[in-house]
């Protein structure tokens, strides 16, 4: 797959490194004045909206 | 069909409860109720449960095929535009089913009727496959029912052979399947359980994850908590919320493969059921439905169903007698418009009402299950009762 996770990939030796949190993985993306850095980056939460939206919590079930 | 007043196990709820059946009584009421049973004569299953369902199925696939690449109809079904690349390809790609539950009106003496699809979250697999089996079983042992019943009955095992075709990887490895879903909901967590043990049998390996713990990885990719690439994933959360949520425009970014897949968004959509009836009129098994807007809808005269496009286990489903709106549930959908299907009142037995689910797995249909209900609306509360061949 080419994308930021292959040039990261590439491009981690040239960066200072740094460990991630777990549930989330090191990036390489460009950081201030234009140097690489690497950002740990995964986020949560963009599902399971559907219960929130139609009844206002989230425990309604998905199911049916 | 026949409904049979039958004597409880003593120790139903013990049987439930070791089996994982933890859902048997929701809110303090019954929802597993063994205090009667469904007997059917092996001709009305095979001739006007099973086979109707096959052909349904494959109307349904009709449907499918011509609605895939159709603007027009997509627009009907009010599928939002971003996502039928998405759609399309899954069904271009041959992305497999594994399970859908037809809701059929039948009292035995004339053809079954579809209600509804429930062809992407549907529930209730769990008490069909399993408790349901075991009631049998036992029934027999007890002489609730005769030595020689039957059921229809083979939900586990096409479940498990079903798993088998779908966890093919490659070079023979066995693949991590995430199954995900509300799983703070006693109900869903179940089913997931459930299903993940079956596919656990067929030899894949498996995660539980809740919808919300998806993530998204930057570089392009959902991943589960430890940070997994998630390949393949079966979800217990309808494909409308999800192209409504936030991760809903990353869907076609992401290599998961989803079970079941979004060419499935087609059918678990009430639309489909006035595009079944448009290309197969007078089809025995099929009412006739007409979108709300279409002026044929006055064909159905004062007497119809009105149901939203999209709604979940009877909320907003109204039932007019006549002009009269005779029975309606409360709900918060209807925002993408309605559908006008024929009245077709439900069977009463001893003042309930039963609904058959009739459940396919890969397409073949496999199993039968009964919501009974005081109400003619078959909702979320709706009882489960066993069924026997006899």
């Amino acid at each position: 797959m080419m994308g930021s996770a292959a040039v990261g990939a590439v491009s981690m030796g040239f960066v200072r490194r740094r460990p991630c949190p777990p549930g989330t993985v090191p990036v390489v993306v460009p950081g201030p004045y234009g140097r690489p850095v690497v950002s740990c980056q995964v986020t949560y939460g963009g599902f399971g909206g559907g219960p929130y939206r139609f009844y206002g919590h989230g425990h309604l079930h998905g199911g049916g | 069909m026949r409904r049979l007043a039958c004597p409880e196990r003593d120790d139903w709820r013990v049987t439930a409860e070791q089996a994982g059946f933890d859902f048997h009584t929701i809110d303090g009421e019954r929802y597993w109720d063994e205090r009667a049973c469904y007997a059917f004569t092996l001709d009305e299953i095979e001739r006007q449960i099973e086979a109707p369902t096959a052909e349904i199925d494959a109307m349904c696939l009709e449907l499918v095929a011509r609605a895939i690449d159709d603007e027009g109809l997509l627009r009907r079904l009010k599928i939002p535009e971003a996502f039928w690349p998405l759609i399309s390809e899954s069904w271009h790609r041959d992305e497999l089913s594994l399970y859908g539950r037809l809701d059929l009106s039948f009292d035995g003496r004339g053809p079954a009727k579809l209600l509804e699809y429930n062809a992407d979250t549907p529930t209730s697999i769990f008490e069909a496959a399993v408790f349901q089996w075991t009631w049998l079983e036992q029934a027999i042992e007890r002489q609730i029912v005769e030595g020689d019943a039957d059921q229809f009955n083979s939900i586990h095992e096409r479940l498990i052979d079903a798993w088998r075709k779908l966890g093919q990887g490659k070079l023979g490895q066995p693949r991590l399947l995430h199954l995900a879903g509300t799983t703070d909901n006693i109900e869903d967590a179940g089913t997931l359980a459930y299903l993940e043990d079956t596919a656990r049998q067929a030899g894949l390996q498996t995660s539980l994850i809740d919808v919300e713990d998806i993530g998204w990885r930057d570089d392009g990719g959902f991943v589960d908590l430890d940070n997994r690439e998630i390949e393949l994933a079966f979800k217990l959360y309808p494909w409308e919320w999800m192209f409504h949520d936030a991760f809903g425009e990353r869907l076609a970014k992401a290599a998961t493969r989803w079970i079941e897949p979004p060419w499935k968004a087609i059918l678990s959509n009430k639309g489909m059921l006035p595009l079944l009836w448009e290309m197969f009129p007078d089809h025995p098994n099929l009412l006739p439905a007409y979108f709300e807007d279409d002026p044929n809808c006055a064909r159905l005269g004062a007497s119809y169903v009105r149901k939203p496009i999209y709604s979940r286990e009877g909320a907003n489903i109204a039932l007019v007698r006549e002009g009269v709106e005779v029975a309606a549930q409360a709900g918060p959908y209807g925002t993408e418009g309605f559908i006008r299907q024929a009245l077709a009142p439900l069977p009463k037995f001893a003042n309930q009402y039963p609904v058959i689910g009739s459940w396919l797995i890969d397409h073949t249909p496999c199993g039968l299950s009964i919501r009974e209900d005081a109400s003619p609306i078959t909702g979320n509360t709706s009882r489960f009762l066993p069924h026997a061949i006899l």
